[in-house]
């Protein structure tokens, strides 16, 4: 018929996103293993990368939807820290079981209050959750009354191999079933792409806003049973200290955004992940004080959300 | 094809958008198997009409009848639930999502088992859709953003007419497309009307519409006017019918035979700006009203931007009479240059201020004694403004997101009337705006030439550009494709054929 | 008709904004410290608790100053605490030389976080939200770097300085310069119009660029400027130094009846009630011995109570 009408946009291509991908992932690890190649890179530590590299990436699974319709959850860190002082309390009664239904439903319950709040009175979703954040904080230092909670020793399974990849596939396994295959995913796109319309045709979008949130809780939840279990002891957070819990998931929920037209969200947040791993990892072996790992954290970030913003020309960025 | 059947009734449609009353008791009836044309003036009603038949408002008052049965829905997937789809006339398609996504947004459903969906049955499905229209080179899985304005709206059409819905609004998506696209689109309204379904056709081409509809109703200033039958109609007949017996000719300028002065005041050289406009030339001169007209994505709207200095991606120059070179917002407002937006609520007010701060944001450094910002000098001029352009306030406090089209574009007009503007872009000075306020502001244009002022006015009206302007230039694909001097003989046919 | 004419009152509400809204810090302001003074049996209107207050709001104020433009233009700054911890350790470094030059150090490093900010902002139209976060959290680290062996210990002749008598008036002249620039100068009105309505402003020729960079760089000087009270009044520096000033700022400007998606609707007021609110708030909880968890849980609370109840809802927007 009419070919000539076909006017389809150049796109780079799905192979380019992924050899890119790819390409840095390889680039860090030689850089750093050239520069401390005993301190730095061998089999077992890789293997610990990636095994580091897994938390954050459940979380920014959970996080990716909120980000992809433009909303902002920032209490994600202090989701965390409640929900793994729920869990030790729990499974100091009920073991695994407690461990396990405990962060997941107190991290959904707190990603469904955030919704419904959200929803109902109708401010930023960076102020409320930042209000949120405080409030959460405050819970979990008042139900851990100022003492270290350690997980015991019976229930550490999911810090080791093979638990904690188990547990991990499966939070992504989670995430992209409702990506790709249920309508959450179409909708939270579409919420993204263009609220007006979208409400125009009749999605609820609402009741989608609240199933983002819902989720992110859910997914922190899931990463609060891993982080306990990885470093086995948990204080409250106060004075917005779990903020620098959501700094990572976040970072990698910007490389699932930016590579998410060639490369599956879910590998790239976690490739996104590995090499954050590895840069923090490596400058440990350089020798860096911990606290310019902050600096580095930072400039990160706000490195790779400037290289992958990709804002329409004469929109408004507040 | 027994053409008498009748499919839908509105009766008494009202609506109204805070003090605005876009439709007053509109009665309509549709037929089986028609195409009926709806035609009316900007601000006529029609695409409120149009969107409420197809759930994205509710009707204030007054009641549709569909198939002898009451009908009413609030979302658009309810409208296609119960037959009646639309085509609408902006952008229909979601970013992000493949054209499959897009084209069964909101009836996943059908793909759905057990809560999970499968997205390749619905690719499947999709893609022997688009071959059944014979859109071979359209992919399912593919990224909607990977294809052009055009395409999309071929997806959009596909859309809309697939699961074969009992009424069909096309709400003026033909205005934007090409001859090839127009051809597909006619295509598929015959195809339509031959099964038994009814078209709602909505147009500014009077012509078109003619052509392709057995009836059409006519809507003027939110009312309901009269149903004729096309083969029996004219298109002077329908325009009589759309603006109505008191106001022909005299509503514009009456002068004929003046001369355009020699005198430039505003040069532009190969103007290219990407994708948009190439190669344009033009000069406007000292007391000429120069209309610049095409189809809605001719280029004309972009180049009134790149006047304004507020193009991207502009390349070539744009000079003052005095040699000063126009290359950005501030630069054109300090050279006397003003500019009305077409997207007035977004780029020619800001709604959530007061009149007096929007009229006074233009011409801060009159309203100042000193360093300082005087209020009683802030009030003082706004006033003056306001009173001068007789906007309809409740006072100067009054948030500019209450008042009416008319006024706000009076307010647009009093800003920019503040800073002795030399040069006057006026986009779509018009657009959306009853009649008497349309008056008002023609007659301000004729004031401001007699002033010896210059305008250029960017419009999609026809019959505005003939009756307001010394010159029209038309633009066909970014290009100018015409160049019409004021007269009494010339129509509307001359303009257009020049546009397509 | 009766629709009619209900519609057009509701349209009032749009006159300049609403009455009671506008008044209700005060009321606050007034019912909080009668309901303190009456449970701390008038000890928190005794004129040392008072001094107090005043004393611990000098920063607060001279932060929430610069915090208030950058809101009213629709965005946000999360580095104000790590600007001032940074800033405060140059200074207490530089006091040993010469106390001029520490002031103006401190002043300088400020504006120069600040424009980075705003840069990073404007040039790559990243939402400022991210960009303060990051910056927060890089000079965060900075700080800390700089104190990991030991707090940075302002000179001993600093701790004269902190008196009435030389803060009040400073606080009060900047204040005063702060009003003036935002009511009285069309730059004041540029800022208000970004945030109202960016799109239009510039077509209205407001150099939005330029503005928001100068805006963020004018609050960063302005932190940079109260860490020399900062470091006066403290005395030396850890890494914690300023943490948590960015949220009160945020708390006390919305306490203060500012909206926070700014706009034409902002007062210059709401950064002095708004900083007095929190103040005497933080003071009563103090005097009341609340348990600090509590205290927080109240904070959030109410600061998200506030935020509702000033919010428009009459603002044709998408709320992100």
């Amino acid at each position: 018929m009419k070919t000539d009408l076909i006017h389809k946009k150049s796109s780079p291509g799905k192979l380019n996103g992924a050899l890119f991908l790819v390409g840095v992932t390889v680039l860090i690890y030689m850089i750093f293993k050239i520069v401390r190649p005993h301190n730095f890179g061998n089999l077992s530590s890789l293997s610990s990368y990636f095994q580091q590299a897994l938390l954050p990436t459940v979380a920014a699974c959970g996080f990716y939807f909120i980000i992809v319709m433009g909303l902002f959850d920032f209490s994600i860190g202090a989701n965390i820290v409640l929900s793994a002082i729920v869990g030790v309390l729990l499974s100091r009664s009920f073991g695994y079981l407690g461990l396990i239904v405990g962060p997941v439903l107190v991290g959904t319950l707190i990603g469904f209050i955030n919704g419904i709040l959200y929803v109902r009175l109708k401010i930023p979703s960076i102020i409320a959750t930042v209000g949120l954040m405080m409030v959460y904080e405050c819970i979990g230092a008042l139900i851990a009354s100022g003492s270290v909670l350690t997980l015991g020793q019976n229930v550490r399974a999911f810090g080791n191999a093979p638990w904690n990849i188990v547990l991990a596939v499966i939070a992504f396994l989670l995430a992209f079933i409702f990506l790709e295959h249920t309508k959450i995913g179409t909708y939270t796109y579409a919420i993204g792409s263009n609220e007006t319309v979208a409400k125009n045709m009749g999605i609820a979008i609402n009741t989608y806003k609240v199933i983002a949130f819902v989720l992110c809780g859910f997914f922190a939840g899931i990463m609060s049973i891993l982080t306990i279990s990885y470093g086995s002891a948990i204080t409250a957070s106060t004075n917005m200290s779990s903020m620098t819990r959501n700094f990572t998931p976040i970072m990698g929920c910007f490389f699932g955004l930016a590579f998410k037209k060639s490369v599956n969200p879910v590998i790239a947040m976690l490739v996104g992940e590995f090499i954050i791993t590895m840069i923090l990892n490596g400058l440990i072996s350089l020798g860096a004080p911990t606290t310019i790992q902050n600096v580095i954290t930072g400039c990160t970030l706000i490195g790779i959300v400037v290289l992958t913003t990709r804002v329409p020309k004469g929109a408004v960025v507040k | 094809m027994n053409k008498s059947v009748e499919i839908l009734r509105a009766e008494n449609i009202s609506k109204s958008f805070g003090n605005t009353q876009a439709c007053n008791n509109v009665s309509l009836s549709l037929a089986r198997g028609e195409v009926h044309g709806l035609i009316g003036e900007n601000g006529s009603g029609k695409s409120t009409f149009a969107s409420m038949l197809c759930g994205v408002y509710a009707p204030d008052g007054g009641t549709f009848y569909l198939d002898g049965e009451e009908y009413s829905a609030h979302t658009q997937v309810e409208a296609n639930e119960k037959g009646v789809a639309i085509i609408v006339q902006e952008v229909g398609t979601l970013n992000g999502l493949t054209v499959a996504q897009n084209i069964f947004l909101g009836k996943e459903d059908r793909f759905t088992r057990f809560g999970i969906f499968r997205p390749h049955k619905l690719n499947r499905t999709v893609n022997e859709i688009l071959k059944r229209y014979g859109f071979d080179y359209i992919n399912a899985g593919d990224m909607i953003d990977s294809y052009d304005y055009e395409v999309r709206k071929l997806v959009e059409i596909v859309k809309a007419t697939h699961f074969g819905p009992k009424i069909v609004v096309v709400d003026e998506t033909s205005t934007a497309l090409s001859q090839d696209g127009r051809d597909i689109l006619y295509d598929q309204i015959k195809k339509i009307s031959d099964s038994g379904n009814t078209v709602l056709f909505i147009s500014h081409d009077l012509d078109e519409v003619l052509q392709l509809t057995d009836r059409v109703s006519v809507l003027r200033d939110g009312s309901y006017v009269d149903t004729v039958v096309s083969s029996e109609s004219s298109t002077d007949q329908l325009k009589i019918l759309m603006v109505g017996r008191e106001i022909d000719r005299k509503y514009y300028r009456t002068d004929y035979g003046g001369t355009i002065s020699e005198e430039v005041v505003l040069r532009a050289r190969n103007i290219n700006v990407k994708d948009k406009i190439f190669d344009i030339d033009l000069d406007v001169h000292k007391g000429e009203i120069l209309g610049i007209g095409g189809l809605s994505d001719c280029g004309m709207h972009d180049l009134a931007k790149a006047f304004f200095g507020a193009a991207y991606n502009r390349s070539g120059e744009i000079t003052t009479a005095t040699g000063v070179k126009i290359n950005s917002i501030p630069d054109a407002i300090k050279n006397g240059i003003a500019y009305t937006a077409k997207d007035r609520d977004n780029e020619s007010v800001v709604l959530n201020a007061s009149i007096r701060d929007n009229i006074t944001l233009l011409a801060l450094a009159k309203v100042r004694k000193g360093p300082v910002i005087s209020r009683t000098k802030e009030n003082q001029f706004a006033q003056r403004l306001a009173d001068q352009m007789s906007v309809k306030m409740q006072g100067l406090e009054q948030f500019v997101a209450g008042l009416s089209g008319g006024n706000k574009q009076k307010v647009v007009l009093a800003r920019w009337l503040g800073t002795e503007p030399q040069i006057l872009i006026l986009d779509s000075p018009t657009r959306g705006i009853d009649i008497k306020v349309k008056a008002d502001i023609y007659s301000l244009m004729d004031n401001l030439r007699k002033e010896g002022r210059a305008i250029v006015m960017i419009s999609e009206e026809l019959m505005e550009l003939i009756g307001m302007c010394d010159r029209i230039l038309v633009l066909k694909n970014g290009r100018i494709n015409g160049e019409f001097f004021r007269s009494k003989e010339l129509t509307e046919h001359d303009l257009i054929h020049q546009m397509l | 008709m009766m629709k009619k004419t209900l519609r057009a009152a509701k349209k009032q509400t749009c006159i300049g904004g609403n009455l009671f809204q506008a008044l209700l810090p005060y009321i606050g302001l007034f019912l909080l410290v009668l309901i303190f003074g009456v449970m701390t049996n008038f000890t928190s209107v005794s004129l040392r608790n008072l001094r107090l207050i005043v004393q611990q709001s000098y920063v607060l104020i001279i932060c929430s100053i610069g915090v208030f433009f950058i809101m009213t233009m629709g965005s946000l700054d999360f580095s104000q605490g790590s600007i001032i911890g940074v800033a405060s350790i140059a200074i207490a470094f530089l006091a040993q030389c010469n106390l001029a030059l520490a002031v103006i150090v401190g002043i300088v490093i400020g504006a120069a976080i600040g424009f980075i900010n705003g840069f990073l902002f404007v040039k790559f139209k990243v939402s400022s939200f991210i960009v303060t976060i990051c910056t927060m959290f890089i000079f965060r680290g900075v700080c800390a770097f700089l104190t990991t062996e030991k707090p940075m210990s302002a000179p001993m002749y600093m701790y004269s300085l902190d008196q009435l008598y030389i803060f009040v008036p400073v606080v009060a002249v900047i204040l005063g310069l702060g009003w003036f620039l935002f009511s009285g100068t069309s730059f004041g009105r540029k800022v208000k119009a970004i945030g109202a309505g960016e799109t239009a402003a510039k077509f209205s020729g407001i150099r939005v660029a330029s503005t928001k960079i100068f805006v963020y760089t004018l609050a960063g000087a302005l932190a940079g400027f109260a860490a020399t009270i900062n470091t006066i009044r403290v005395g030396s520096i850890t890494a914690t130094s300023g943490t948590l000033l960015e949220t009160n700022i945020m708390i006390s400007l919305v306490l203060g009846g500012m909206p926070v998606t700014g706009g034409s609707k902002n007062r210059f007021s709401s950064v002095v009630v708004g900083v007095l609110l929190f103040a005497v708030l933080n003071n009563g909880l103090a005097l009341l011995q609340i348990d600090p968890n509590i205290q927080q849980l109240i904070r959030g609370v109410l600061f998200l109570a506030i935020v509702v109840a000033t919010t428009d809802r009459n603002v044709a927007i998408v709320v992100k």
